[in-house]
């Protein structure tokens, strides 16, 4: 019956009825202008609402229990520690030409605590720009050409077997320890670390094992750490052809040294491996004394923002604060805790809480502006570190193997002398000894708490939930303005078609279904220049074999080639300056419709690869896409709004331009002073060392919509 | 306790023979409801997994040792726990545990029968103990082997939600899987009365289906209310005991075998402040009052001695007709004035004189004689009474030989 009555409906009108969101979306395409300014805004505020929607972190997973028992690290294992940290500083006062004494002596305190022990050697692997390694998990199988017994180190790794555990899981203590140039922070990490792997041989509710590794960090902590996991996870059949470390003098007389001092221990010459990695946790001591009071730093963004879990820093943060009295620090963005503009928002943000609250108590929203500051700039600097996509700590190592992991850095308030360090080495230790036996009670891997989110303070965090809405809103009106403006090309060439008797031929139906096709013009453009910036992000790759020459120079190369394969291009594929013919009048709206939907797709598939990289693109990105317009005929128009146009976009185009936005970002944060050609470069090479998705991003996307936005002012139709 | 009950059989006795007539027909009439009281059973489940739930089979042994140190023997506990935590990794103590963070009592001693352990721990088994549908296979100590007389003691401790238990972190047990499985208990005449006692969060939503009468349940919080943990042992690094169970356990403590305490006792000793939560007990299933029901009627395995007088009748000139004339009886008890008798604290004594007023008519000399033995006043009279009662069967049997 309904579809009778329908049917006769559709005949009595010719014109279909059109469904509610379609219409929905016609309308907002054809007020593209108004939500385009109104979702920007929104996008904006939202971002700055950030610190204010945080919510207080808790510990989601119930078997972590953190601060339910007692710590049991007493003032003799403190002591023993306190022992191996005389006995490496005076070590170091000795001198050591090839650092193998300390290790011993390491190995030495670890056979003696009745932990299993081996060394694990290791070649620096030098950061290379390999193209296809992005996003592919790390492989063992370089095996660098050019070795040589020079560039190695040694690791000293120590294990505790649960007594009564399974073997299949294992809990990583991480303390990075320069064998070369030590200072006495490093030897007090070290000092912590056995104070409580000599109560972990003790205990008897050990369900995982426990893994202590000494890195030699004389390579760098984050290589040495990054080599070891290579070879615990992906084992290694050397064929015997390549040449590997055994066959290095120095390395065979430890061994030596060790079976003849030893014998009959659980020294091992082979590579020890525990059970799967429940978390990891590195530990640092920092030499410089704090202001305050003992604080300990937590770091914990590994490489293309990724993060632990966030019930590994609850955890940490809980037993630091309630059971040992350490003030927990996340990383700020200093420069921005004194900025005004940010203080007079907080106060703007407070005040409005204020309101609210006196409306309806129950609506609590508002913080103190101070908090506000402090919440905005670690949200900033968190936001920051994982657009970088490098991670800030040896921890990044373990997160590309999916283990969760964080770097702690203590920093005691005072110097560490002789007696501070006993303190420093007793709280220290037992924070650690508390986050491992908390971990020791997990029984899954960690999966209840968010993985995605970004601290506001060590106890504060926005959920993914929270500040997707801030992108969301920023790229919501991309397609609304690519379509309309789609639409307004089309309609106004047709409207000169009419009104022009030359093309009255072309009106037919072919004519139509021509010009509706006229948009793969522009996309053959957008094409071309995504193929330019494949190609410009390809060029270090070679500029790197050029041997002997300084960052500037290079710089200098690569944009220099940039430049002569972007002119090769455009005149072989599409030429701004073609444009002869009258029906191409709108052809800039076209290339700004496909622009706009490139830079769509790029902000989407990025926001799913690294959030923060989105983001921050986003709000370059955007404002400057949709305020493209050609120069020309804001010029032409002369009008106060139309010149206030052109300044913003040529503003936006010079600040978006990423080495222009890279040095103003620079000079902002440390000072112009500093600010060298080269260091671009620098930066870029770092990008790509630690695989970052950034470094893609930015050849890929934003480079080309950058010059995209630059073709569209500078059309000359 | 048990002189209480045996004091109102004695009063029956008085009346016997009055009601010696009417006492075949009204057997036929009541004969469910007028079962005796034969024996206990407990049936106590621990139902959750997993380190940081220790606190819950801590729970559970507890009880355990309680209902054991009561009186009801192992082969009538069933005991299921979800999880191991004495041979847990994570056990500082191992293949012990504890309910208190003092260790003075160790929980996992030597003679601890885990009936259902671990994986064996699920709803449906559970359930088939509760109806006593089993496999041929599964050996008689793991069955339920209650009667129409057997008070069942079902305690059940875990995660709980709104109508439901959570069994082993995976499946769950809803109030109508317990409703319908006690139904089938009642259908089955499998218990005469039955207390659940439930310690998990909005405990009270579990008994809202049960309809079968004879159900007494008690839960450790309302509906909305969490349960909370008692302490936290900070050596073994885990709440240990649950507030609800603690406060049960604590009133438990007090009594022994012999204590006289009713069922109301115990439920106005929870002490909402103290558990943090509501305990709430659901009588309307259940006909007696809880005044008069005592503790051990669950808790232990205390209950009315049946004494035939069958034995001692080749002596006296009672008949045999008494056993059957006792059950009527016993439910006219509940019914009428003699209750306000019973309700008095020294009920004891005045029954005594009363009894031992009419004594001397019924001349019956078992009834004094058990009298004495109940009060246990003259253990070395009880012995002497043996030996001169085993003279006549030395004499009968060495006859026989000759």
């Amino acid at each position: 019956m309904a579809e009778t009555k329908e049917t006769s409906e559709k005949d009595e009108k010719p014109k279909p009825r059109v469904r509610p969101i379609v219409r929905l979306g016609i309308f907002l395409i054809s007020h593209s202008f108004l939500v385009s300014v109104v979702c920007c805004t929104a996008g904006v505020l939202a971002l700055f609402l950030l610190p204010v929607l945080a919510k207080n972190t808790y510990i989601s997973e119930n078997a972590l229990m953190p601060g339910s028992a007692s710590p049991m690290l007493s003032t003799q294992h403190v002591s023993d520690g306190n022992k191996l940290v005389k006995d490496l500083t005076s070590l170091d006062l000795k001198s050591s030409e090839t650092g193998i004494e300390s290790q011993r002596v390491i190995a030495q305190y670890m056979l003696e605590l009745g932990a299993e022990v081996s060394f694990h050697k290791f070649h620096a692997q030098l950061n290379q720009f390999h193209p296809l390694h992005f996003f592919s998990s790390p492989d063992s199988g370089i095996i660098q050409e050019n070795f040589s017994c020079s560039s190695y180190g040694i690791n000293t790794v120590g294990i505790i077997r649960a007594p009564r555990g399974d073997g299949k899981e294992a809990i990583v203590l991480v303390t990075p320890y320069n064998t070369l140039k030590s200072d006495l922070g490093e030897a007090v990490s070290v000092g912590i670390a056995y104070s409580v792997f000599s109560l972990l041989t003790q205990v008897t509710w050990l369900s995982k094992d426990v893994i202590w590794l000494v890195a030699d960090s004389r390579y760098g902590e984050y290589a040495a750490v990054a080599a070891w996991l290579r070879d615990y996870q992906i084992p290694k059949f050397s064929s015997l052809s390549t040449p590997n470390s055994e066959m290095c003098p120095d390395i065979n007389n430890l061994y030596e040294l060790k079976i003849n001092s030893i014998a009959g221990s659980k020294f091992s010459n082979s590579f020890r491996r525990a059970g799967t990695m429940a978390a990891a946790l590195v530990l640092k001591v920092s030499d410089q004394s704090e202001q305050y009071e003992d604080t300990i730093s937590i770091y914990a963004e590994a490489s293309n923002g990724q993060m632990p879990n966030l019930d590994l820093i609850n955890v940490v943060n809980y037993l630091a604060v309630h059971r040992q009295g350490l003030r927990v620090k996340v990383e700020k963005l200093w420069s921005l805790l004194n900025s005004s503009w940010l203080k007079s928002l907080g106060e703007v943000f407070e005040s409005l809480g204020k309101v609210a609250k006196s409306l309806n108590p129950e609506w609590k929203f508002g913080i103190p502006a101070t908090e506000y500051v402090e919440g905005t700039a670690t949200l900033a600097s968190s936001l920051y570190y994982q657009a970088l996509g490098v991670p800030t700590g040896p921890h990044g190592a373990f997160r590309d193997y999916q283990v969760d992991a964080i770097t702690l850095e203590i920093s005691p308030k005072y110097s560490l002398d002789k007696f501070r360090r006993i303190d420093i080495l007793l709280r220290g230790g037992r924070l650690i000894e508390g986050v491992i036996r908390s971990v020791n009670n997990l029984l899954e891997k960690f999966h209840q708490s968010f993985f995605l989110y970004l601290l506001t303070s060590p106890s504060k965090f926005v959920s993914v939930g929270v500040y997707m809405i801030a992108f969301a809103l920023l790229i919501a009106p991309l397609p609304m303005v690519a379509a309309s403006l789609y639409v307004d090309a089309n309609s106004l060439d047709s409207k000169t078609n009419k009104s022009t008797p030359s093309t009255i031929a072309d009106t037919g139906e072919g004519g139509i279904t021509i010009r509706s096709w006229r948009w793969l013009n522009s996309a053959k453009l957008v094409f071309a220049v995504h193929v330019w910036g494949a190609i410009v992000s390809l060029l270090p790759y070679f500029i790197c074999q050029i041997p002997d020459s300084s960052p500037t120079i290079r710089f200098m190369i690569w944009v220099v080639l940039s430049l002569i394969s972007l002119l090769t291009l455009y005149s072989v594929l599409a030429s701004p300056f073609s444009c002869n013919n009258t029906s191409q009048e709108k052809e800039w709206a076209l290339v700004k419709s496909v622009t706009i939907s490139y830079v769509f797709i790029g902000l989407g598939l990025m926001s799913v690869i690294n959030f923060a990289t989105a983001e921050i693109g986003a709000l370059l990105m955007v404002p400057m896409c949709l305020l493209a317009r050609p120069l020309k005929f804001d010029l032409r128009a002369g009008s106060l709004r139309s010149f206030s146009r052109m300044v913003c976009n040529l503003v936006l185009g010079l600040i978006a331009f990423p080495p222009a936005a890279f040095f103003l970002l620079k000079g902002m944060l440390e000072g112009f002073g500093s600010v060298n050609i080269g260091d671009f470069w620098m930066w870029v090479e770092s990008l790509w060392a630690w695989n970052s998705a950034t470094y893609i991003f930015i050849g890929m996307v934003y480079l080309p919509c950058w010059v995209l936005c630059v073709h569209i002012l500078l059309h000359t139709c | 306790m048990a002189t209480f009950i045996n004091s109102k059989s004695i009063f029956g006795l008085l009346v016997l023979p009055c009601l010696l007539l009417y006492s075949s027909i009204a057997n036929n009439s009541s004969s469910v409801e007028a079962t005796m009281h034969t024996n206990n059973w407990a049936v106590l489940v621990c139902t959750s997994r997993f380190w940081f739930n220790y606190r819950h089979m801590a729970n559970t042994l507890s009880l355990y040792r309680t209902v054991k140190r009561l009186g009801i023997p192992d082969e009538r506990i069933i005991l299921m726990l979800a999880d191991d935590m004495a041979c847990n990794t994570r056990n500082k103590y191992p293949a012990q545990v504890f309910n208190n963070e003092n260790h003075r009592l160790n929980l996992y001693g030597d003679n601890v029968e885990v009936d259902y352990r671990g994986y064996e721990v699920t709803v449906e088994n559970f359930l088939r103990v509760l109806t006593g549908r089993h496999e041929t296979s599964v050996p008689r100590s793991k069955r339920l082997l209650s009667d129409e007389g057997s008070h069942i003691l079902l305690y059940m401790t875990g995660h709980g939600g709104d109508e439901f238990l959570k069994f082993q972190d995976s499946e769950e047990l809803q109030s109508h899987d317990l409703a319908d499985a006690v139904k089938q208990m009642k259908e089955k005449l499998r218990f005469k009365e039955l207390l659940i006692m439930v310690d998990t969060c909005q405990a009270a939503t579990l008994f809202n289906q049960l309809q079968s009468p004879g159900v007494l349940a008690i839960g450790s919080s309302m509906k909305g209310e969490n349960s909370y943990s008692h302490h936290l042992d900070s050596d073994v690094g885990v709440s240990v005991v649950d507030r609800f169970t603690y406060y049960t356990l604590a009133f438990f403590e007090r009594l022994n075998i012999y204590d006289n305490a009713s069922l109301s006792s115990l439920f106005s000793s929870y002490n909402p402040s103290m558990l943090m939560s509501t305990a709430y007990y659901r009588q309307d299933l259940y006909q007696r009052r809880l005044e008069e029901v005592p503790v051990t009627n669950f808790f232990g395995s205390v209950m009315e001695t049946i004494h035939t007088d069958a034995t001692y009748k080749a002596l006296s000139k009672k008949d045999s007709g008494r056993f059957e004339a006792q059950m009527p009886l016993d439910q006219s008890v509940h019914h009428d004035e003699r209750r306000t008798l019973i309700n008095v604290n020294d009920q004891d004594e005045i029954h005594n004189t009363k009894a031992e007023g009419q004594q001397g008519a019924s001349k019956c000399p078992f009834t004094t004689f058990y009298d004495k033995l109940q009060k246990g006043e003259n253990v070395d009279s009880l012995v002497n009474y043996g030996l001169v009662a085993m003279l006549p069967f030395l004499v009968v049997s060495s006859w026989l030989f000759q």
